[in-house]
């Protein structure tokens, strides 16, 4: 395998790895740029969606993208939401919600939630229930995750 | 995960030459292939990334046919004004793919290549009559749908040959269309079977050139040529829907796998035809009152 240069934008810093081209974003994100907050749940099957970040303003699974083709691209992962020690107001409403109990599933919950009221700032308990779809919980269940989203759409509207 | 070498192209032209050098495969979405590639089991040692060649992701019309590009996303489905009124049933499809983060980054061109005898847009897309153009370097054809999916997991497509767009005619009559999907859950569920029918109605109101095509019922999605016979120029009643219905089984060969028997299928196969030709008679019914 011949190795390859990516240059992408991790949480807003233009980050450069040269790595082998069969690893994915995943493993690129947690092994070569050490944010861990991204999980490894099903093992590449596009599950789970304990992986997801935001790529280019989309929530995706990131053991479904090669590195190469995160190449000039843009990464949010959940150690980008927090802003000068702040926690985001989703990060807060999960854990004023009581959504978060072994913690596994919630970054990519969290990051699918965003990718949606970045879209839809107030969406419907459907929308949300859509938007969380790909993202399995086995322990805190899924009423208290919607309850926090509805709850940081309701904050973030509040700041506005 | 298996070995293999990158490349990527940012041009149509730069994708053929690639594939032709490197007798590599395609990497769209990925949403296939790096499942496979993470069992081990993708047959290629070398990928070559479209997901960055813009002249493959487009939905446009000229004159009366809509042209999808290979490139185009579930979700550039999902959004297309165009589609929703020319093509209502794939739409469905798109809408019942896996979950957003698939839909995201899967693609209808990966779709196709996949040859999933349960791929959710096949059975759409048969029932508009779609072509798929093919290019390689120095050719390209155009093809029936029908004639693309040689068997499960397999395409007629040549080394070094893409999958470029499908297209099909505007539909010109009123015309009622409908996915139904039944999957062992609501969301993120591979299809049992899946089914799309499309009813265009005659000045006189009566049912035109119907299609009715399903999936995971057969080592390809299929057309139901009993069920069309069944429905070609009656008038639209529950009992025609529900002849036609029952006619699927003359067209299906079910397996039983994983997810159901060949005996569950075939009753399944027979609801959810009924159901989607309902479906497709009361939208009718809705527009001719709008
Ligand atoms: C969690 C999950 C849920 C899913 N749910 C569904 C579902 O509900 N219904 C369904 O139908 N599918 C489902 N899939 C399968 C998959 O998402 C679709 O088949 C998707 O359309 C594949 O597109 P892609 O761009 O990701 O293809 P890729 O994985 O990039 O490619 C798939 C195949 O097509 C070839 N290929 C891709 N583009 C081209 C082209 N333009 N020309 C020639 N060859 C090409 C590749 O070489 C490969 O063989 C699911 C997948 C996952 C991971």
């Amino acid at each position: 395998m011949k190795p390859i240069t990516v240059t992408l934008t991790v949480n807003g810093q233009t980050r450069t790895i040269t790595t082998l081209p069969n690893k994915t974003l995943l493993y690129a994100l947690r092994e070569d740029l050490g944010l861990t907050g991204v999980k490894d749940a099903c093992g590449g099957e596009g599950e789970c969606g304990a992986c997801t970040v935001i790529l280019d303003g989309e929530a995706v699974n990131a053991c479904l993208v090669l590195i190469g083709q995160a190449d000039g691209r843009s990464v949010e992962t959940i150690e980008g939401l927090a802003q000068d020690g702040e926690l985001h107001p989703l990060q807060c409403a999960f854990v004023e919600t009581g959504a978060v109990q072994c913690g596994f599933c919630t970054p990519g919950a969290i990051l699918a939630a965003k990718a949606l009221l970045d879209r839809d700032p107030s969406p419907t308990d459907d929308a949300i229930r859509e938007a969380l779809s790909g993202n399995l919980c086995r322990c805190t269940g899924y009423s208290k995750m919607i309850a926090a989203v509805r709850r940081a759409a309701e904050e973030m509207s509040h700041a506005r | 995960m298996q070995e293999f070498d990158f490349y990527a192209a940012n041009t149509l032209d730069e994708l053929l030459r690639l594939l032709a050098q490197s007798g590599g495969r395609v990497i769209a979405g990925g949403t296939d292939v790096l499942v496979q590639a993470q069992r081990g089991v993708f047959p290629a040692s070398v990928l070559v990334d479209a997901s960055r060649v813009r002249e493959l992701r487009f939905i446009g019309q000229d004159g009366e046919t809509i042209r999808i590009g290979a490139l185009t996303t579930y979700a550039d489905i999902l959004a297309s004004p165009l589609l929703r009124e020319t093509a209502p049933a794939l739409v469905m499809a798109a809408a019942t793919v896996g979950a957003p983060q698939t839909r995201a980054r899967g693609t209808l061109g990966g779709n196709i290549a996949n040859a999933s005898p349960a791929g959710d847009t096949l059975p759409p897309l048969l029932t508009l009559d779609a072509t798929v153009r093919l290019v390689k370097r120095g050719g390209e054809r155009v093809l029936p749908l029908a004639e693309v999916l040689c068997g499960p997991r397999q395409t007629c497509l040549e080394p070094g040959e893409i999958i470029h767009s499908v297209a099909f005619r505007r539909p010109s009559q009123p015309t009622g269309a409908a996915f139904l999907k039944l999957g062992n859950r609501q969301g993120m569920a591979i299809a049992v079977v899946n089914v799309a029918v499309s009813l265009p109605l005659d000045d006189d109101g009566r049912i035109a050139g119907a299609r009715v095509a399903l999936g995971a019922v057969a080592p390809t999605p299929v057309r139901s040529p009993r069920a069309e016979a069944v429905l070609y120029g009656q008038s639209l009643n529950d009992d025609v829907l529900e002849r036609a219905a029952q006619a699927v089984l003359y067209d299906i060969a079910p397996i039983t796998d994983v997810r159901g028997s060949a005996d569950y299928r075939r009753k399944a196969a027979v609801r959810l035809t009924a159901r989607a030709l309902r479906l497709a008679a009361q939208q009718i019914r809705e527009g001719a009152q709008a």
